[in-house]
């Protein structure tokens, strides 16, 4: 199958449950204190974006998934893995 | 896991069944859900220490038999008067089970505890300490994970909440593998009068109850009861139980809670920990012979909508409980709001001695104050294990390498090597206060501002020791740290103990700590130091594999130094000085580091205290101390007196001439000499002018004391008196103790 | 004509009792730990921002502070000429609200680093360095983990002598081995071109009295007393 370049972009978050204080002291100290009252919420993370070889979107997809949870680049303890979009190069 | 049925429906819970009777008869009912899980978590190992109270019952009774001691074991922390006005609040805990799985908060949240537990004494965090135990690092990529994060775990909590670590200590060895030892201590200081004035207990009825700090979540519910199972079963199942720590909001938790506590105002001050606000509230109540009214619905909660049973279980972190004076209430308030810190005034006490907590109008709790404190009691069966003859029959086989090669493979060992790569992560200066750094001394020795006066803090055992011997071992461990602190110059004045060990329900696990106990509380009531707290942490045990970690019964002392000139340090300070050994060495090579690394044992007879002995050294020493006699202690452990020699040469690089012959009283083999673990020696450095008077003493003190060498200007230690002569090159010495550490973890 | 300093405490800040201490007892002057919202800069002659954790280095070090209205009134010291230094997580928030330029990364070790290092002082003109010499090299503690300075204008703050402190061996050469977080040039402390806001990763304050000091040197005094007799020479 020909293999085309594609770019994922993906987030790890705390988990829901989880706390965040990150988050949770932007808001609060910096974003409520400096008059952004419309901001309800906040949560933090990290962003990586990934260029890979892949046959088609699920594809990729499903490579970038394995490869997290193999070398446990998001913590699976504290955090959720996000992928947040899918594009071809 | 228990099932039972309440009220028609079938819940699972922790307890055993008989437990679970026991509850319906102190009520003389069903338990409401949120009681039941109030019970299954109050009545859990980890918060009862069902198996574990009855040993501990040995311990004299400190605050009654030492007037120095103004709390002992049941506070928050240990308290003691070290004179002039200070006192001195100090505990140590556990938090094996979360680290092992998530190093990183596990290790974090156990820092965020330990701060907790002093603070309640309305005194300020002013050092922590970190024992710590894993697998041995080489080849093992999941021991040096775990070394990793929890050292970066406790640097990034310590560090943000500006409390130096000074302290600590990591040993290595195959039984952690699975069941890492991630133990936190902290040490507060504060005046007389704070202490007198410290919040204590909910003692008045009509005194409100102020919740303050970070927000009710549904994290760690049930992370109690998690500690009190063993690993391998729970473990996939229990993802959630471990909390993100917020060292921030902590940090303005100990502002915020000094400010309050100076007011005036605070009667009642608690840490929400294990067991959250139902643990809290039942100890605030319980042991204050009071009771309590609550309302469930004026906590602030993470997340809307959660059930009472969630609310009074929640283990969210950055949590405290206040007990205010009616007329201080607004003060203690502002004092919040200045600090920005969330609270809700949640209820009253009251004269009733009953619990209450209202969700809204439905009375969800309505317990005896003291019934979640009164869980029942253990007798643990306990049998020595069978494996013991063997191993302690173990000989030790003639070397088959030469003295140089097994010296320079013990001072690169990963249990003796250089632990800068760990302490250089710690913000070790913060507070002005710490005047003896890590390296420059057995202990960490810290001023109080104002005062000439000093705290010395040191923490340990040797776990290989009480493996063999709990009992011998786990008073070697008070020998080995009380040595620490003397080494530096202080007087040892009380104890906190963390004891981590297997499963109680198994006899040979229990027998281990039932033995150490034996030994803690037979030496410190000999030696007249004072037990003022301890935490105790079962089932580190791999169930799969069925091995129990070794025993570990961390010892932790404090003492005092009065007079920055008597401070004394480690390392060897001016050529042509003489070298002393304080103390005989015996054939005792069971457990030592030159059994595991150069032969692969395990076994073998492990070093046995003599009280008489000890105490006469002790006392042996003070006296040099007191007549200016000594420049540099180090008290002798792992690989045995050459390696402390050593290390003595390494800062200054000042090389030593040594002469072994006429120290060899009892006729050991060279290697038993050199490298037996004997506990109770100390290395010392004195003036060639003062060895007469040295030597008379000893002897009017009754103590071996042999000069065993020259300090010498070449980076070079030549040992005669052994079969051959040795040579060993400082510089070289100095790189592989230096190098270990970083070459495994630099990956 | 009493001088008043003011150490103001951020949320998180760290070393601001250690800092008032040594002002107070071993300098002598009179300073006050200022609640960062009550600070106003009216009352004070000069200002130190303490090392520390403010809001818990979230986001970035410093960030959430320098948006704290204390950055506002210590604004108005600024454009005054009145002393102000940054030690660490003040050198951090000093950044971050743009009273100096350049960024502070994380270590290139990645890991937070607690030790003794060496400073050579490239200026001696500041308000802070006036009573050193040239070339002097200091001996002050640093703890951080996010210590090294980047700028893309390093031309400038050259031309400018904005370069205040560089870390150095113990005989003055600016070698990696020196350089304890792989900052730009072996930048340790920079100024704003007016010589009169400092800003340093190193802590002074743990180097001012002998008892702390593995070499029992007091290297960290001169920056205050330098503070001190700048303040003096202003209001006379």
């Amino acid at each position: 199958m020909a293999q085309t370049e594609y770019i994922i972009e993906i987030s790890l978050e705390n988990k829901p449950a989880a706390r965040d204080p990150v988050a949770e002291t932007i808001k609060r100290d910096l974003l409520a204190k400096k008059g952004y009252d419309e901001v309800s919420k906040v949560r933090s993370g990290q962003y990586l974006r990934i260029n890979l070889l892949a046959n088609n979107e699920e594809n990729a997809k499903e490579i970038v998934t394995k490869m997290c949870n193999d070398l446990r680049i998001f913590n699976p303890v504290t955090q959720n893995l996000n992928i947040i979009s899918v594009k071809k190069l | 896991m228990t099932k039972v049925k309440l009220n028609g429906e079938e819940v699972n819970i922790e307890m055993t069944k008989d437990e679970f009777e026991k509850v319906k008869e102190l009520l003389d009912r069903d338990p409401t859900i949120t009681e039941l899980g109030g019970f299954d978590v109050m009545w859990s190992e980890h918060c009862s220490y069902k198996s574990s109270r009855p040993k501990l019952k040995l311990f004299e009774d400190a605050e009654a038999n030492y007037d120095y001691v103004l709390a002992g074991p049941g506070e928050d922390a240990g308290v003691i008067d070290i004179g002039d006005g200070y006192a001195l609040a100090f505990r140590i805990e556990s938090h094996n089970h979360p680290s092992a799985i998530e190093p990183y908060h596990g290790a974090a949240t156990g820092i965020g505890g330990i701060i907790r537990d002093v603070l309640c004494m309305g005194v300020r965090p002013i050092a922590l300490l970190d024992p710590l135990r894993f697998g041995r690092l080489a080849g093992n990529s999941h021991s040096q994970w775990l070394f990793k994060y929890v050292v970066k775990g406790i640097a990034d909590y310590g560090n943000c909440t500006g409390i130096p670590t000074i302290g600590g200590e990591v040993e290595f060895d195959d039984s952690f593998e699975n069941n890492c030892i991630v133990n936190v201590a902290c040490i507060g200081l504060g005046t007389i009068e704070d202490f007198k004035h410290a919040p204590s207990r909910a003692y008045n009825p009509g005194d409100y109850i102020i919740l303050m700090g970070g927000s009710t979540g549904k994290d760690g519910i049930h992370g109690v009861t998690f500690a009190s199972r063993t690993l391998t079963e729970m473990s996939e199942a229990d993802r959630p139980a471990v909390q993100i720590g917020d060292p921030f909001t902590k940090k303005m938790i100990i502002e915020a809670t000094l400010e309050a506590v100076k007011t005036g105002f605070v009667r009642g001050l608690k840490d929400l920990g294990g067991g959250g606000l139902t643990c809290a509230t039942s100890e605030l109540t319980g042991d204050g012979n009071t009771g309590a009214n609550i309302d469930l619905r004026k906590v602030f909660t993470a997340e809307p909508g959660m059930t009472s049973y969630e609310i009074m279980l929640s283990e969210s972190q950055e949590r405290m409980a206040f007990i205010v004076k009616p007329e201080g209430l607004e003060v203690v308030l502002n004092v919040f709001r200045k600090y920005e810190m969330a609270f809700a005034v949640i209820g009253k006490t009251d004269d009733s001695k009953v619990l209450k907590v209202f969700d809204g109008e439905e009375l969800v709790v309505s317990l005896p104050a003291k019934a979640l404190s009164e869980s029942p009691m253990f007798k643990r069966a306990e049998k020595r294990p069978e494996y013991l003859e063997r191993l302690l029959a173990q000989k030790t086989p003639e070397p088959t390498i030469g003295f140089k090669d097994i010296i320079e493979k013990l001072i690169a060992s990963e249990n003796i090597c250089s632990k800068e790569w760990v302490y250089r992560q710690y913000d070790h200066e913060v507070g002005v206060r710490s005047v003896v750094k890590c390296g420059d001394g057995d202990s960490g020795v810290l001023r109080i501002i104002g005062t000439d006066k000093f705290i010395a803090a040191s923490v340990g055992v040797n776990s290989k020791h009480c493996y063999l011997d709990p009992y011998e071992g786990a008073k070697g461990g008070l020998v080995e740290i009380c040595g620490n602190v003397i080494a530096n110059g202080a007087k040892p004045m009380a104890m906190v103990n963390c004891c981590n060990f297997g499963n109680p329900e198994i006899p040979e696990s229990f027998w281990y700590f039932s033995k150490a106990v034996e030994g803690m509380n037979d030496f410190c009531r000999t030696l007249r130091i004072p037990i003022v707290g301890g935490n105790v942490s079962f089932y580190n045990e791999d169930e799969v594999t069925k091995t129990a970690i070794k025993a570990t019964p961390q010892i932790m002392i404090v003492g005092i130094i009065n007079g920055f000139e008597n401070i004394i340090t480690l390392p060897f300070k001016e050529s042509g000085n003489d070298i002393l050994i304080v103390g005989e060495t015996e054939a005792e090579l069971g457990g030592s580091e030159y059994h595991s690394v150069i032969h692969g044992l395990e076994g073998g007879i492990p070093p046995k205290i003599d009280e008489e002995k000890i105490q006469a050294r002790w006392n042996l020493l003070f006296e040099l101390y007191q007549e200016k006699l000594i420049k540099a202690n180090h008290d002798v452990n792992k690989g045995g007196f050459i390696i402390s020699i050593t290390e003595m040469c390494f800062k200054n690089k000042i090389g030593a001439d040594m002469d072994l012959t006429g120290y060899n009283i009892k006729k050991l083999r060279d290697d038993e000499l050199l490298f037996s673990e004997t506990v109770g020696r100390f290395i010392i450095e004195t003036s060639s002018k003062d060895y007469d008077r040295i030597l008379g003493l000893a002897e009017k003190f009754n103590v071996t004391v042999k000069k065993i060498g020259s300090l010498t200007s070449k980076p070079e230690i030549n040992i005669k008196g052994l079969k051959q002569d040795v040579k060993l090159n400082i510089n070289k010495m100095k790189e592989l103790y230096d190098s270990t550490i970083p070459n495994l973890m630099e990956i | 004509m009493t001088i008043k300093i003011a150490v103001i405490q951020f949320p998180g800040a760290n070393c601001d009792l250690d800092a008032v201490h040594v002002l107070n007892d071993v300098i002598g002057v009179e300073t006050s730990l200022v609640w960062h919202n009550h600070f106003k800069e009216a009352n004070f002659d000069g200002v130190v921002l303490p090392g520390g954790f403010s809001f818990g280095d979230y986001l970035r070090a410093g960030i959430i502070a320098a948006h704290s209205p204390a950055l506002d009134e210590a604004r108005i010291m600024l454009k005054d000429g009145r002393p102000i230094i940054g030690i660490c997580n003040g050198f951090q928030i000093l950044v971050e609200a743009e009273f100096l330029p350049g960024a502070l990364l994380q270590n290139e070790a990645l890991r937070f680093v607690c030790k003794w290092v060496n400073i050579k002082v490239i200026n001696n003109r500041t308000a802070f360095t006036h009573k050193m010499n040239k070339d002097d090299v200091l001996a002050i503690p640093i703890a951080h983990g996010e210590g090294r300075y980047y700028t893309d204008n390093l031309k400038e703050l050259e031309e400018n002598d904005q370069i205040v402190f560089k870390y150095s061996t113990e005989d003055g050469s600016f070698t990696s081995e020196a350089n304890p977080n792989g900052s730009l040039e072996n930048i340790a402390g920079i100024c704003n071109i007016e010589q009169t806001c400092l800003g340093l990763m190193p802590h002074p304050e743990r180097a001012s009295e002998s008892i702390l000091s593995p070499k029992q040197t007091i290297h960290g005094r001169i920056f205050f007393e330098s503070m001190i007799e700048f303040i003096k020479r202003r209001l006379t």
